[in-house]
C-alpha cells in the first residue's frame, strides 16, 4: 500500500538552500541573513539584512531573474543614519527590513537600534539602492513591524511586537498619515504549551487572500539552551483586521537542517516576507539560524487551508 | 550663622495627610497618588484608589481651600467593561494627570488591563462625568500627561515607555493617532535618578517654558526609593530640556512617606500654581495617603538652574 508522504513541513525547502551565505557576499561581513523579497516585473529583489564585522547591522540588496539565483549589489544599499535626529536612534544598527508596496510605492519598515531601546522606522524606495527616511513611527521598546499592503477602511495598517506585562504578542495599529499611529490593539498572543508559547511576532507582510489577510508570523518556544523560532500563520478579516479568524496550530517551518540549527543563532527559521507567484505558489525567504538566507515554497491554498484546519495533524 | 532651609524646597503643610483611608467612607486596599485642576474656585483631586479586590479606581475629592477634601462616594472611573477591547482597563484605572486645556480638561490616565499598562485619554468640564476617548498608547507605558495648549499647532504629550525607563514626547493632530515620539530626558547614572525617570505633574507654562516635576528611582537593596525632581522644556522645541534639578526637590523623609504598602515613596500626578506663584504639589506618600507639600516656581526655577552648585 502506497502511503503519501506529506515531507515535514508545509513549505518545502529548495534543495540549493542557503540562496545566500557569507561566500556569496562581495564584501566582508560577519553573517547575511533576514531579507525582504519583492518582484517588480520579472525580477527578484531580495533586500537582506547584513551583520557587519563591527557587530551592528546594515542592508545590502540582491538580485535575482529566478527567485533562486541571486547577485548582490557590490556595496551596502542602507547604512545607519550618521546624521543628527535619525542617529540618535540607529547608532547600533538596522535590522529585519520588511518590504510592502502600497498604490505602487515601496515602503520599508525596519527595526532601528540605540541605547534608548528597539523601535521601528518607515522609509520610502523607488530603486532599493536608495531610500527616503520618513520617520520612526513605534514608541521604543517595539519591533517586527510590517505593513498591511493596502489600507484598510481608508487607514494605513501594521502589525508589530510590542512588550506588554512583559508578553511579546502581536499588536495591530492605525494610522491616517504613516507618522501618526493609535487604536493599538493586540491581535495574536503566545499560546501556552504550543510551540509559540513564549513570544510570536509578525513576520512577512499580510497577503489578500479569499479567506482574508494571510499574516506568516514567527513564534519561539524556550528551552534550557534558548529559543526556537518556527513560522505559522493566521488569517484576518478583510474589512476589519483586527479579527482573527484563524490561526494554524501547528507550525509551517521548522528549523531541522543543519543550516538552520547551525549559526550565530542556532534553531533559527525568521521570515521577512513572502512573493506570491502568478500560479499562487508562494515562495518564503527566510534567514536561518542567523548565518543565512534560504527559501521554501508552499502552495498559498495549502497555507490558507492548514491555517484553517491547523489542529488536525495533532 | 545661615537661615535653616529644611530638607527639601518643598515644605510640608503641617495638617499632612490631606486624605487617608480614614476620611474615605468605605473599605479599600490603599490610597496611591492623585492629580488635581482648580474648576472656579474649587480644588478637585483625582485620587487613585486600589479597591480590596486590588483593581484600581479613580475617585473625585473636593475642597474649597485646597487642603480640606471630602472625596465622594462613588468612584468617577473604574473598568469600563466597553471599549472597544474591554480586556484593556479590566484591573482598572490609575494615575489621573489633569491639563487645563481651553475650557475643559483632559485626563491621561493608565489603563491596566492582561495585556499591560496602556496611556488613556479622557475629557470633561466638571468631573462630576468624564467622556472616555480611548488607549492613545503602546503598551506598557504610563506616566502620560498633556501639555495645556498646543505647540505649532499639535498636542504634545510626555510619557514613560518601559524600555528604557526614560522620559519622551509624542506629538499627535487628533488625539488618537500619535506619533513622532522623541527621546526627552532619562536616569543618570550615579544619581537619585538613576535608575528610572517619569513625568510627575503635567507640565506647566511658565514664563521660561514648560515646567513640570518628575519622579526618579534610585534601587537599593531593599528597594526602590522615590523622589521628586522638576525639569523646564524648551517652549517651542519641547523635547529640549532647558533645566533640570541635580537634586530631588522632595525626598521621603516622614513617617508617612516611609511607612506604607510602597514604603519611602512620594509619587505625585498633580501640582498647582497660585495667582501669587505658589505651588501646590499633592502627592501620595508611600502609597497610603495623599499629602500636600508647598513651594514657590521661583525656587523650583531657581533649582532647575542652579543646583550644580548643590552637593
Amino acid at each position: 500500500m502506497v502511503r503519501l508522504k506529506s515531507g515535514r513541513d508545509l513549505f518545502h525547502r529548495w534543495e540549493g538552500n542557503p540562496v545566500l551565505a557569507l561566500e556569496d557576499m562581495p564584501f566582508r561581513c560577519n553573517t547575511v541573513f533576514n531579507g525582504t523579497p519583492v518582484k517588480i516585473g520579472n525580477e527578484y529583489l531580495l533586500l537582506l539584512r547584513v551583520e557587519g564585522q563591527q557587530g551592528y547591522s546594515f542592508f545590502a540588496l540582491a538580485r535575482s531573474r529566478d527567485g533562486y539565483h541571486f547577485e548582490v549589489h557590490p556595496e551596502p544599499v542602507m547604512l545607519p543614519a550618521h546624521d543628527r535626529p535619525w542617529n540618535d536612534y540607529e547608532c547600533a544598527g538596522i535590522e529585519d527590513p520588511r518590504a510592502t508596496c502600497i498604490d505602487g510605492t515601496y515602503y520599508v519598515l525596519y527595526t532601528a537600534v540605540s541605547g534608548r531601546g528597539y523601535r521601528i522606522a518607515l522609509a520610502q524606495t523607488a530603486d532599493f539602492l536608495a531610500f527616503e527616511r520618513l520617520g520612526y513611527i513605534s514608541e521604543p521598546g517595539n519591533k517586527d513591524g510590517v505593513l498591511f499592503p493596502e489600507r484598510v477602511n481608508g487607514l494605513y495598517v501594521r502589525l508589530d511586537r510590542p512588550f506588554g506585562r512583559g508578553i511579546g504578542s502581536i499588536w495591530i495599529s492605525y494610522s491616517k498619515d504613516r507618522i501618526h499611529w493609535g487604536n493599538s490593539r493586540v491581535l495574536l498572543a503566545p499560546r501556552p504549551g504550543y510551540w509559540d508559547e513564549f513570544r510570536v511576532g509578525a513576520s512577512a507582510p499580510p497577503i489578500r487572500t479569499d479567506a482574508g489577510w494571510l499574516e506568516i508570523y514567527h513564534g519561539t518556544k524556550m528551552t534550557s539552551s534558548g529559543p526556537i523560532y518556527r513560522t505559522g500563520a493566521a488569517l484576518l478579516d478583510l474589512e476589519d483586521p483586527a479579527r482573527v479568524l484563524a490561526r494554524c496550530d501547528v507550525p509551517l517551518l521548522s528549523p531541522r537542517t543543519d543550516y538552520e540549527r547551525i549559526g550565530d543563532v542556532g534553531n533559527v527559521v525568521f521570515a521577512c516576507g513572502a512573493v506570491v507567484e502568478p500560479d499562487t505558489s508562494v515562495k518564503l525567504y527566510y534567514g536561518a539560524a542567523d548565518t543565512s538566507v534560504c527559501v521554501a515554497t508552499a502552495r498559498l491554498q495549502d497555507i490558507v487551508d492548514c491555517t484553517l484546519n491547523g489542529s488536525k495533524p495533532g | 550663622m545661615g537661615q535653616r532651609r529644611g530638607p527639601d524646597i518643598v515644605h510640608r503643610w503641617e495638617g499632612n495627610p490631606v486624605l487617608s483611608p480614614e476620611d474615605v467612607p468605605f473599605r479599600l486596599a490603599d490610597i496611591c497618588n492623585a492629580g488635581v485642576a482648580k474648576v472656579n474656585n474649587e480644588y478637585v483631586l483625582l485620587v487613585t484608589i486600589q479597591g480590596l479586590k486590588g483593581y484600581y479606581w479613580i475617585y473625585a475629592a473636593r475642597s474649597r481651600d485646597g487642603y480640606h477634601f471630602e472625596i465622594e462616594e462613588t468612584p468617577l472611573m473604574g473598568p469600563s467593561g466597553e471599549w472597544p477591547d474591554p480586556t484593556v482597563d479590566e484591573e482598572g484605572v490609575m494615575d489621573a494627570r489633569v491639563t487645563p486645556f481651553g475650557d475643559s480638561y483632559y485626563v491621561v490616565y493608565n489603563a491596566v488591563g492582561r495585556n499591560g499598562y496602556r496611556l488613556a485619554l479622557a475629557q470633561t468640564s466638571d468631573f462630576r462625568s468624564l467622556q472616555r476617548l480611548g488607549a492613545i498608547s503602546e503598551p506598557d507605558t504610563k506616566g502620560g500627561a498633556l501639555f495645556p495648549e498646543k505647540i505649532n499647532g499639535k498636542f504634545v504629550r510626555l510619557e514613560r515607555p518601559w524600555e528604557g525607563g526614560s522620559i519622551w514626547l509624542s506629538y499627535s493632530e487628533d488625539l488618537v493617532y500619535w506619533g513622532e515620539s522623541v527621546f526627552v530626558m532619562g536616569p543618570r547614572g550615579g544619581y537619585w535618578d538613576g535608575n528610572r525617570v517619569g513625568a510627575a505633574t503635567p507640565p506647566m507654562k511658565i514664563a521660561q517654558g514648560w515646567l513640570f516635576l518628575y519622579y526618579g528611582i534610585k534601587e537599593t537593596s531593599a528597594g526602590p526609593l522615590f523622589r521628586l525632581g522638576a525639569a523646564i522644556l524648551d517652549p517651542e522645541q519641547p523635547w529640549k530640556v532647558a533645566g533640570r534639578t541635580n537634586v530631588p526637590v522632595l525626598s521621603p523623609r516622614t513617617l508617612l512617606e516611609r511607612l506604607g504598602d510602597v514604603p519611602n515613596l512620594v509619587f505625585s500626578c498633580g501640582a498647582l500654581i497660585e495667582p501669587n506663584n505658589e505651588v501646590k504639589l499633592y502627592y501620595g506618600a508611600a502609597n497610603s495617603c495623599i499629602c500636600l507639600g508647598v513651594t514657590s516656581v521661583d525656587d523650583i526655577v531657581q533649582t532647575c538652574s542652579e543646583s550644580r552648585k548643590e552637593f
